[in-house]
C-alpha cells in the first residue's frame, strides 16, 4: 500500500467535483457516518464494471447501516453520472480530472499510459478520515471482499456508536 | 434541542389578506405561494425554534431553510395524520431511492410530524421545475405544485447517499446522531 495510505494514517479532505459537478468534501459526504472510499480506474475497464456491480449489489445494506460510500476516478463528471446511473448507484461520485489527488496520493497507475488512471484503492474511514483499513486492488483478488466491508464496517461502527451495547 | 418547523397558511378563500397575522409567533423565514396562473394560495412559514409553533406545523431538514433564498417551484407534500404511512414504508423508502438516483433538486427534505411516521415532503427546484411532475414523492400522496417566492428555501448539494434512514427521527436527509 502506499505510504501514508495505510491503517491508523489520516486521509486528506479531498475536496472534488461530484457527478452533478458540485463540489464536496470528503467529511461533508461522511457525514459522521463509517465511508467506504473507493478509487477505481475509470467506467471503460471490465474489472470496475464487475467490482461496481458487486458494490452496487451490496447497496441495499449501506442504505440502511448508516455508513456511505464515495467513489473517485479520473473520468470528468458527465461520466461519472453516466456510469453512476447504468450502475443504479445511489452513493457519491467524484471527479478528479485534472488529476490533482492522484498525484498527491500517489496512485498513479503507472502501468496505464493510455488512460493515466486511479491505482484501485479501497479505504475504510473513520468519520474523521482515519484510515481503518485499506486495499490494494492492483490484481482483482487485492480488492476486499464484500464480508471484508461488512467486517471493516462493523468494527469501525462499534467504536463510533456509543449504543453498540444495547441501552438497558 | 432547537428544531426547524415548516407549516403552510392557506389563503382564506378569496381573501388577499396576510395568513400570518393570526400566527402568535413570527417565523424565522417565510415566502408567498402562488398557482401557475398566479393566485395566491397562502405563506409557506419556518421557524427554528424548539416548540411548535403552530397546529399543523411539521419538522423539516434545517439545511433546507435560507431566509436569503431566490424564488423557484415547489412540490410540497402535506400528508394528514390518517393516510401518513410509516417512515419504514417500503413506498417511503422507494421515493427515497428515486429522490437519490434522480436528478438533484436545490432542495429536499421529508417532513416529520412524529418519531414514526412520514407526514409529506418538500421538493424545490429552480432551474428545472418541469421535473417536479416526475417528484417521487408523488406516490405517497398529491403534492401541491406552486411558484415559491425568494427568502425561504436555500440550495443545497444533492444527499450524500445511499442511506435511507433517518437519523434520530430526524428530517430525511439530515444526519448524524448529536445534539
Amino acid at each position: 500500500m502506499v505510504e501514508g495510505l495505510e491503517a491508523g494514517a489520516v486521509l486528506a479532505d479531498i475536496t472534488l467535483p461530484d457527478h452533478n459537478g458540485v463540489p464536496r468534501s470528503l467529511t461533508e459526504l461522511a457525514q459522521g457516518d463509517p465511508l467506504v472510499v473507493v478509487f477505481y480506474r475509470g467506467w471503460w475497464c471490465p474489472k470496475e464494471q464487475a467490482w461496481f456491480r458487486s458494490l452496487a449489489g451490496w447497496q441495499p445494506e449501506v442504505e440502511v447501516a448508516y455508513s456511505r460510500i464515495v467513489a473517485i476516478s479520473v473520468d470528468p463528471p458527465g461520466e461519472l453520472a453516466a456510469f453512476r446511473a447504468g450502475l443504479d448507484a445511489r452513493w457519491t461520485f467524484l471527479s478528479d480530472a485534472d488529476r490533482q489527488w492522484l498525484h498527491r496520493l500517489e496512485l498513479l497507475e503507472t502501468t496505464d499510459t493510455v488512460h493515466h488512471p486511479y491505482t484501485p484503492t479501497v479505504l475504510v474511514l473513520h468519520p474523521d478520515l482515519r484510515i481503518h483499513s485499506a486495499y490494494n486492488g492492483y490484481w482483482f483478488w487485492g480488492r476486499p471482499t464484500l464480508e471484508d466491508l461488512r467486517q471493516d464496517l462493523r468494527a469501525v461502527t462499534r467504536v463510533l456508536r456509543p449504543d453498540w451495547q444495547v441501552p438497558r | 434541542m432547537s428544531r426547524t418547523w415548516l407549516a403552510l397558511l392557506p389563503a382564506v378563500d378569496g381573501s388577499t389578506s396576510d395568513p400570518l397575522a393570526a400566527v402568535p409567533v413570527p417565523p424565522s423565514a417565510q415566502a408567498d405561494l402562488h398557482s401557475a396562473d398566479g393566485g395566491f394560495l397562502g405563506v409557506l412559514a419556518a421557524w427554528h425554534r424548539p416548540g411548535k409553533p403552530v397546529r399543523d406545523a411539521v419538522l423539516v431538514d434545517a439545511a433546507a431553510i435560507d431566509p436569503h433564498g431566490a424564488p423557484g417551484w415547489v412540490s410540497l407534500l402535506l400528508l394528514p395524520r390518517d393516510r401518513a404511512p410509516l417512515f419504514d414504508d417500503p413506498a417511503v423508502s422507494g421515493a427515497l431511492r428515486a429522490v437519490l438516483a434522480g436528478p438533484p433538486a436545490d432542495v429536499v427534505s421529508t417532513l416529520v410530524r412524529d418519531s414514526t411516521h412520514f407526514a409529506g415532503a418538500v421538493t424545490v427546484r429552480r432551474d428545472a421545475p418541469a421535473a417536479l411532475a416526475d417528484d417521487p414523492f408523488a406516490r405517497l400522496g398529491r403534492p401541491l405544485l406552486a411558484r415559491v417566492g425568494g427568502g425561504l428555501f436555500g440550495r443545497r448539494p444533492a444527499p450524500a447517499g445511499p442511506v435511507i434512514q433517518r437519523y434520530a427521527g430526524q428530517p430525511w436527509p439530515a444526519a448524524g446522531f448529536g445534539p
